[in-house]
């Protein structure tokens, strides 16, 4: 068994297999090697505990081609043991097929991908016993009721105690007595919510999970994600509404055109300062000139005389600089994700440093 | 090897098909098995030698046939359920396999603990246990029609076994090609096409294959000719057809097992 390790304290990566050859196993916060040289003599049995953790998601050089088209480009990332880790990125910027690749649905072009140390294999296998999904686009059979399908779920890892499943039922106020044919969007996504998280999963891979849930749902969701977290469930997250992740990440990687172009703690992530006005001038539109601290203002087509622009200017600076001009309407609000991709990266610019643990 | 939640699960969302299916064959051994009494008249008979060698031959009758009820419940009635169940062995196959993708169940069901071949084996179970199902209906419902109506005396028990024992091989075989060629398919319109096109040319190619000399080599592509239906019902089976039809079935989920741990499944 390989297991690639970090160091929590000072975040550096240690690939234990360049080191030396071993077995090792995880549990409860210990480290058990078994430390071998050149494959055949047990030298050593070293136990240690301490903030190693293994990664629970792992990827390097990942790449994938739907034959000439662009799915991902030479994606490394690591997503620690025990966090919950923001996948962002614009519809089309390669999030699902980062997912589907560590489901093992498709194979990469190149690179590899690991959960939990382990490589993913393209037929599956029991490796994902520890593992939750939740797809973005959901569909079950139309025929089966929303009970009879959580049962057949719960049978592929031997649930027999379905207080959890019911909990979960109740908070997300799904009905499962309904056919799954006459669920709405959202139900379905309450199911498969439900369905990903009855075995009590160590990784928890949500594509889009908020997509279709009413705000009290969506809220209950991500204290359901916060508490199981806590348990010490990672959370590996795409979504492309930064509200969400600002909510509940620790840490974020954002994707665009299939390439990684940061990967950071929240509170780092790029175009957190921005701010999308959308304002009309009670007379005549001031100069270029004058509105040139705001930034590149844009006349709304949809909305003649509206005008919009995304500024960096601090909320202090901003209000007073505004209140330089007669005004007939202002709203500020955040940008969304792409117009902050938008903002930040030019297209086509493709991501630099493509590496990131 | 076998998850005997998806077995289940399997059976129980394909019931009402199987239902269907079920009550079409007893219906068709019910209106053709019953309608000996009269197939046996002689001008009946006269009518049938009447007619042209290669278009009797062609339509799997001879003459023999309409005194014997065996022989014309092995070789003509079964030949329409064989015709009828393989569709239905394919169509369940495909589907079997292709409506995850097309329903975009993929990602529900691929994504759980245990790999590919699994899943497939396990569809493969149900549908084993379904074919069986089907095939002993269709021999009860003979044997009862045969038995206490038809021919009381005259139907032989163990031959007609034989006979069914040969269409439900037949249909195990349609299965296994069905279960071989569909991880290549992504719509379950495309397996359906497919099971009743390949249905009609297996009884097409042995229909041509006993028309014309020429042609009899193509009997070797039917799985009509390896159930030999007529034999079995006269206390002959094909030993070569019991042999080659399930190795026809294995060698299928094995080549579909290739190819389903090899698909992609692109959303």
């Amino acid at each position: 068994m390989n297991i690639n390790l970090t160091l929590a304290e000072n975040g550096m990566f240690l690939p234990l297999t360049q080191l030396f050859v071993y077995d090792g196993s995880f549990k409860n916060g210990w480290l058990v090697i078994v430390h071998r040289i050149f494959d055949c003599e047990l030298l050593q049995l070293i136990t240690m505990r301490g903030n190693y953790a293994v990664n629970a998601v792992e990827t390097a050089r990942l790449g994938k081609y739907y034959g000439k088209s662009r799915g991902i480009i030479d994606v490394s990332m690591a997503v620690r043991d025990g966090e919950i880790f923001g996948f962002i990125g614009p519809n089309g910027a390669g999030k699902t097929t980062t997912i589907r690749l560590l489901l093992g649905l498709i194979k990469p072009s190149s690179g590899e991908a690991k959960i939990f140390g382990r490589r993913v294999p393209l037929s599956g296998g029991k490796l994902y016993r520890r593992v939750g999904y939740v797809p973005a686009e959901i569909s079950y059979y139309p025929e089966m009721t929303g009970r009879d399908l959580l049962e057949y779920a719960a049978g592929f890892y031997a649930v027999s105690n379905f207080q959890w499943v019911e909990e979960l039922v109740d908070r997300l106020q799904l009905d499962p007595d309904k056919k799954v044919r006459t669920y709405s969007h959202g139900n379905l996504k309450k199911v498969g919510i439900i369905q990903a998280l009855l075995h009590k999963p160590q990784l928890l891979i949500l594509d889009e999970p908020g997509s279709g849930l009413d705000p009290l749902i969506r809220l209950e969701m991500f204290k359901i994600i916060e508490e199981m977290n806590q348990k010490g469930v990672t959370i590996f997250f795409s979504t492309h509404v930064l509200e969400e992740v600002e909510r509940i990440c620790h840490r974020v990687a954002m994707i665009k055109e299939g390439s990684l172009i940061h990967v950071g703690p929240v509170d780092q992530l790029p175009g957190r300062d921005i701010r999308l006005i959308i304002l009309k001038f009670a007379g005549r539109k001031p100069s270029t000139v004058a509105m040139e601290k705001l930034g590149e203002v844009e006349e709304l087509p949809s909305r003649p005389g509206y005008y919009q622009v995304l500024s960096h200017l601090p909320v202090n600076e901003l209000v007073n600089y505004l209140s330089r001009f007669n005004l007939d309407y202002l709203r500020i609000t955040d940008p969304s994700l792409e117009e902050i991709f938008f903002d930040l990266y030019e297209p086509s610019t493709g991501g630099g440093n493509n590496h990131y643990a | 090897m076998l998850n005997g939640n998806i077995s289940s699960m399997e059976i129980n969302l394909n019931r009402r098909s199987l239902l269907i299916w079920t009550f079409i064959v007893v219906v068709v051994i019910l209106v053709y098995l019953g309608s000996f009494t009269f197939m046996e008249e002689p001008e009946f008979v006269e009518m049938i030698e009447g007619y042209p060698d290669m278009l009797t031959s062609g339509l799997g009758m001879s003459p023999e046939m309409f005194d014997d009820v065996n022989l014309y419940h092995g070789g003509l009635v079964l030949l329409y359920v064989l015709l009828l169940a393989s569709i239905y062995a394919m169509m369940l196959a495909g589907g079997l396999v292709t409506r995850d993708v097309d329903l975009g169940t993929v990602e529900f069901l691929y994504t759980r603990p245990f790999p590919r071949n699994v899943i497939l084996l396990s569809k493969v179970f149900s549908f084993l246990v379904m074919m069986t199902l089907l095939w002993i209906t269709a021999y009860l419902a003979s044997i009862a029609i045969g038995l206490m109506w038809v021919a009381p005396g005259d139907f032989d028990v163990y031959d007609q076994f034989m006979a069914h024992l040969m269409g439900y091989l037949a249909c195990l075989a349609a299965g296994g090609i069905a279960f071989a060629v569909s991880p290549l398919l992504n719509r379950v319109q495309g397996s359906t096409s497919l099971a009743i096109g390949l249905g009609f040319a297996f009884f097409l190619l042995n229909s041509l294959a006993s028309m014309y000399e020429q042609l009899e080599f193509l009997k070797y592509l039917s799985i009509h000719y390896y159930a030999d239906l007529t034999g079995a019902a006269g206390g002959e089976p094909f030993i070569t057809g019991i042999i080659v039809m399930p190795v026809v079935f294995v060698a299928g989920i094995v080549i579909g097992t290739i190819f389903l741990n090899r698909k992609e499944f692109t959303a």
